[in-house]
């Protein structure tokens, strides 16, 4: 019988995965009797390969329960059991005080990937940002002496690539967000018609520049049959509006709706939603 | 992934490695408003001071204290944090919600986990 997965060796084991581009789900018991509390396994799923299960609880009545809950985690089916507590039931008749356990269950997804295509100005707040924001950063350019080392200390690479073809050395995937900003155009236009041509929805594809040049993009792409609904995921113009007009303040607006996607907001200024003056404090009192 | 997390996994591995217990903190439920949502973790060194937090504050406190008994007896508690209380403190734990946090202990690596009987 295998034991459970003690903490360090449950990261490591999270870590590989996820450097492999694969997910994790671990489960440890967080209320339930002193023999397994604390206990932990684990799931892993790398890309094209089955889950595999890490450990097992030292009690059989949960064990093969446990099992089950961190397999459906690390699927990527929608009807996955969700982070958070679940209750594992006792599934023998034998009367126990102890009747079931509460555990902790957590997911893990590939880290996000921030993808910088254009390494000009406004590139260099954006990979800043990023790193910040603790994405994986990568920021491409075709022109060797702005894809450089120095300009960019805070990505985790810095590439050349041909724009004709600038995502074929780099993964795209579902954790991918790719913010455009080419010098021109026309890059912009072969950049968006490649991840429109591609299979794989990234999380977030954004192009900058002004309502004519988007315009144009858009106006291009579906000319050569790229469908409405497809476009449609494309963020562009990018960003909030912020009333940006410096490199920086540009990058905060378009890290701004990046998180904002991320976590689910509204975008809204809090005082304006909340309004706690208005609210809640009568102006004749 | 939460790359946080990344850097908390890491934290662990190389503490692990250390030869020193250290404990684990996991934000693992909330009620109301919470300043940091479930899967948020902190890791308490005895030596070394904490990394990342669980909201701050008071709150915190309890978790560390915990932490500190966890790293003792090597048994997990589950803390129940109330943020509801002293809404007129000025600490930044002021948000009004209640959040469970599960402390462990982190042995070093190629040791038993300590808990149980």
């Amino acid at each position: 019988m295998t034991d459970p997965v003690i903490s360090a060796v449950s990261a490591e084991i999270i870590v590989a995965a996820l450097h492999e581009g694969g997910r994790a789900a671990a489960l440890v018991v967080v209320e339930g009797p002193r023999s397994v509390l604390g206990q932990r396994i684990l799931a892993t799923a790398l890309p094209g390969k089955d889950a595999e299960v890490h450990g097992e609880l030292s009690d059989p009545i949960y064990a093969a329960q446990a099992r089950e809950l961190v397999l459906a985690g690390c699927s990527d089916d929608p009807s996955a059991p969700a982070e958070g507590m679940h209750t594992l039931a006792s599934t023998t008749d034998e009367a126990r005080s102890d009747g079931s356990l509460r555990v902790y269950l957590e997911l893990h997804s590939p880290q996000p990937e921030l993808l910088v295509v254009g390494a000009g100005h406004i590139a260099q707040p954006l990979v800043a940002l990023g790193a910040m924001l603790d994405f994986r950063v990568r920021v491409l350019d075709d022109r060797p002496e702005f894809a450089t080392h120095e300009r960019f200390p805070e990505a985790d690479e810095v590439l050349r690539v041909d724009f004709s073809d600038p995502f074929k050395e780099i993964p795209i995937h579902s954790g991918s967000h790719i913010v455009m900003v080419t010098r021109g155009h026309k890059y912009d236009y072969e950049c968006v018609r490649r991840l429109m041509l591609s299979p794989v929805q990234p999380m977030y594809v954004g192009m900058i520049g002004s309502r004519r040049r988007v315009r144009a993009t858009f106006s291009q792409l579906l000319d050569e049959g790229i469908s409405r609904e497809r476009l449609a995921t494309v963020r562009a113009p990018l960003g909030l509006d912020l009333g940006a007009e410096t490199p920086a303040e540009i990058a905060v607006a378009v890290m701004a709706e990046i998180v904002l996607l991320w976590r689910g907001g509204s975008g809204m200024p809090l005082a304006d939603r909340e309004r706690v003056l208005e609210r809640f404090f009568t102006e004749d009192a | 992934m939460r790359g946080e997390d990344l850097k908390l996994f890491a934290a662990i591995i190389q503490k692990a490695a250390s030869g020193r217990t250290c404990a684990l903190a996991t934000i693992v439920g909330t009620k109301g408003s919470t300043p940091r949502k479930v899967g948020t973790k902190m890791l308490v060194d005895p030596a070394d001071g904490l990394l990342g937090t669980v909201g701050g504050g008071c709150g915190e406190a309890d978790v560390i204290a915990a932490a500190r008994e966890v790293i003792e007896d090597g048994v997990p508690r589950l803390v129940e944090v109330d943020l509801t209380k002293d809404l007129l403190s000025w600490s930044p734990a002021v948000c009004g919600g209640i959040m469970e946090v599960f402390v462990e202990a982190i042995p070093p690596t190629g040791k038993p986990p300590t808990s149980g009987e």
